[in-house]
């Protein structure tokens, strides 16, 4: 078996009296692109940080290609943090190579590789330009920059697209695809939940400190329903044993399946309650509609009315707890 | 790598430095301010020159009396002055505008001040009265001595000219001292010039967020080191510029500055006391420089870390009210105490080197205390830079820093970022 790039065994993080991460162990393969998500709180960041040694950990083995992280084997790692900033009273291209001289690269090769990703994210003219004379934006991406110089073999973004408008959240996506096709191994800290669909092989779910859930995006949606029902219809729904529902308006609701009953005999035992049923689909259950089913109770405020998500004592959504599609 | 980076660093702080226009602003400046204050002083001498000149011509009138005896009727013809018929009838001219000063010589001038009454010209051109009184007592007296020779030497005027030796070998003198105090001047200027820039290197970091990026990137230990000497090289780049207008005018402008006047002794640069010399400078601005930059890690913004400025600038200036002890008693208490206490002993130790009374044995003492003093400092900096520099907006208890290791958070003090 090949050597993880990322792996954590065993990791426990206190703050104090308070236990921050307790017993967290996972793994990041080489070249995959790994999902690292939490609700705000869970712990990302602080595993992030006890990873790359800015944080002692309390117990636990934490090694990136199998020896705790040194910052002299920096030169290969591209960390973007969730903190994030730079020399703001210096030119943008002095910056870029001097982190690129700190990654190993020499001064002529760190500044011909800085201007060439200046033109391609469209800052060429800001190349003399003192940091703190940029957008909001347009520092992310020379932050960016700064992260993917020198092709590391490890990129860790926590939270990538904080700060990026939707043009630029794919222009963003797309270097991060580029350095995955190039051979880097990804890890993502977000709460993008398409963003993670779309690129990721693997994730892993903190809460509370501890892994909630873990493994391919198929296994995560697999564990938590697998398949969502969406449904048109008229008259009212009654509660069941085999679903729960997700979402419900006027005439359209979402229900989620929480046994081994199949589709159709959840058609058919609506039929049979007098439900008018116009249309009815199924998809796979999203990351995000799983997100909101796992932190929807520490998150309240952020994700709909008080109520919302919230689970029955046997873990289903209560059919009281309809999530809006606002609050979603 | 690490030795890589090192230059990396120094190179980026010193080069973004000194390419700023400000900084050029602020090192030109000195000089700059330094001409104009001269300039004003030398024309504001001449200016006072001609006035006394004028005021030693300008002719009022005076009355005096004498109980003493000394002063002739022909010493008061020369200063136009008339005899009163008494104090009080002086007293009366003077207030009613006959003449414009009255004198009244003691009985006793050598140990009774000499009253004098003049009409009010504010308080700079008042002092023509006292002069010309003085004088025309000194004219008296000289009379009286009648040797322009006798009279010279009894004014204090004889010329002295000391030779000193340590054991048979003719010591510098003057000569000696002055050298070995240049390092004192240079602690001096790098110290006031760069503690803020100190105190602020790693807070731009840690203001800016670029703290995960560098900790991940280079050894903090890099960093600050990199950061120190850069501090070093930017300051001896300006003492250069400060003093290079004194440089260039001595090697080529001698003549025109006149500078044979002022009867400077030959330099003698003593190998032995110009080594300890540059040794305690170094040692001195390290440990100032890490200790400054340990401040500045715990501290959330540029404003609440000046609040420490005030201490580190008083610790540097305190020696100095023990500077006649250093001179007179080198092993007075106090003496011993500010030479060896790490803050203090730069400036004492400095001063104690150029004055000839640190020997060789209490140099190395001071100079290890400052270069390990520097070393534990530099170790504290970078503990408190690893962990402070994270806390990006609360200021970090050393106690808990120090306590918690480098990097353990585990102490009490929760991230104040999201543990997210």
């Amino acid at each position: 078996m090949d050597e993880a790039r990322v792996h954590i065994s065993g990791f426990r993080m206190d703050f104090g009296a308070t236990t921050v991460i307790r017993d967290l162990s996972f793994d990041v393969q080489a070249g995959e692109t790994f999902g690292f998500l939490g609700s705000n709180g869970s712990g990302k960041t602080t595993t992030i940080r006890a990873l790359l040694g800015i944080y002692e950990p309390t117990a636990g083995i934490l090694h990136i290609n199998g020896r705790g992280f040194r910052p002299e084997h920096g030169d290969r790692l591209g960390y973007l943090p969730e903190e994030r900033g730079l020399y703001k009273k210096e030119k943008v291209i002095d910056i870029m190579t001097y982190f690129g001289r700190l990654k190993g690269m020499d001064r002529r090769a760190a500044r011909q590789w800085s201007l060439a990703y200046l033109d391609r994210v469209a800052l060429a003219d800001k190349a003399s330009s003192l940091l703190d004379k940029l957008s909001s934006g347009q520092q992310q991406k020379v932050q960016l920059g700064v992260t993917i110089m020198n092709n590391p073999e490890l990129l860790i973004l926590d939270e990538p697209t904080k700060g990026f408008d939707p043009v630029n959240r794919r222009l963003l996506m797309d270097i991060i695809a580029g350095q995955k096709r190039a051979g880097a191994t990804v890890v993502m800290v977000t709460h993008q939940m398409e963003e993670v669909e779309r690129l990721c092989d693997r994730v892993i779910l903190l809460k509370d400190g501890t892994a909630e859930a873990y493994g391919t995006i198929d296994e995560v949606q697999n564990k938590y329903g697998g398949r969502i029902i969406r449904i048109k219809y008229s008259g009212t729904i009654p509660p069941s044993p085999h679903y729960a529902v997700l979402l419900q308006e006027t005439n359209y609701a979402e229900l989620t399946i929480t046994d081994a009953t199949d589709e159709a005999a959840i058609l058919k035992d609506l039929i049979d309650d007098g439900v008018t049923v116009r249309s009815f689909t199924t998809t796979k259950v999203s990351l995000e509609d799983i997100f909101l089913r796992v932190y929807g109770d520490q998150n309240e405020p952020d994700v709909g009315p008080p109520e919302a998500g919230r689970r029955t004592p046997d873990g289903r959504l209560s059919g009281d707890n309809r999530i809006s599609r606002d609050g979603a | 790598m690490a030795r890589h980076n090192l230059g990396t660093v120094i190179g980026f702080e010193f080069v973004r430095t000194v390419t700023k226009r400000r900084f050029w602003i602020g090192t030109l400046a000195v000089p700059v301010i330094m001409a104009i204050v001269f300039g004003l002083i030398f024309l504001s001498n001449t200016t006072t020159d001609t006035a006394a000149e004028a005021q030693k011509s300008a002719q009022f009138r005076i009355s005096y009396t004498d109980a003493s005896g000394l002063v002739t009727a022909g010493d008061a013809a020369l200063f136009r002055a008339r005899p009163a018929g008494s104090p009080d009838a002086g007293i009366r001219a003077v207030q009613s505008g006959t003449v414009d000063a009255y004198f009244d010589f003691p009985a006793h001038p050598e140990s009774t001040a000499v009253r004098v009454y003049g009409t009010d010209r504010g308080i700079f051109e008042n002092g023509k009265y006292g002069a010309v009184a003085q004088a025309m007592l000194a004219r008296a007296v000289e009379q009286k001595i009648a040797s322009p020779q006798l009279s010279t030497l009894a004014a204090g005027k004889a010329q002295i000219d000391t030779v000193t030796f340590e054991g048979s070998r003719e010591s510098g003198g003057l000569g000696t001292v002055v050298p070995p105090l240049i390092f004192l001047v240079i602690f001096y200027g790098l110290i006031v010039l760069l503690a803020g820039q100190m105190l602020n290197s790693t807070l731009e970091e840690k203001e800016n967020r670029v703290t995960e990026m560098i900790l991940t990137t280079l050894k903090p230990t890099t960093l600050i080191a990199g950061k120190v000497i850069a501090l070093f090289a930017i300051g001896l780049l300006q003492m250069i510029v400060f003093t290079s207008p004194i440089v260039i005018g001595a090697l080529f402008f001698p003549g025109e500055l006149s500078l044979s006047a002022l009867d400077l002794p030959p330099l003698i640069f003593d190998p032995v006391r110009m080594t300890v010399g540059f040794l305690i400078l170094v040692g001195g601005f390290a440990l100032f420089t890490t200790t400054l930059v340990a401040i500045g890690a715990v501290m959330p913004t540029a404003k609440e870390a000046g609040n420490f400025m005030g201490v580190m600038m008083a610790l540097i200036f305190v020696p100095f009210y023990a500077v006649a002890l250093m001179v007179s008693d080198p092993h007075a208490v106090i003496v011993q105490i500010f030479t060896y206490f790490p803050f203090s002993a730069p400036v004492t130790a400095l001063l104690r080197n150029g004055f000839g009374s640190l020997n060789l044995l209490e140099a190395g003492i001071v100079i290890a205390i400052l270069f390990g003093g520097a070393a534990v400092m530099l170790r504290l900096a970078v503990r408190l830079f690893q962990y402070g520099s994270i806390s990006y907006t609360s200021k970090v208890s050393i106690r808990t820093a120090l306590r918690g290791g480098s990097r353990r958070p585990g102490s009490g003090a929760a991230p104040t970022t999201p543990a997210g």
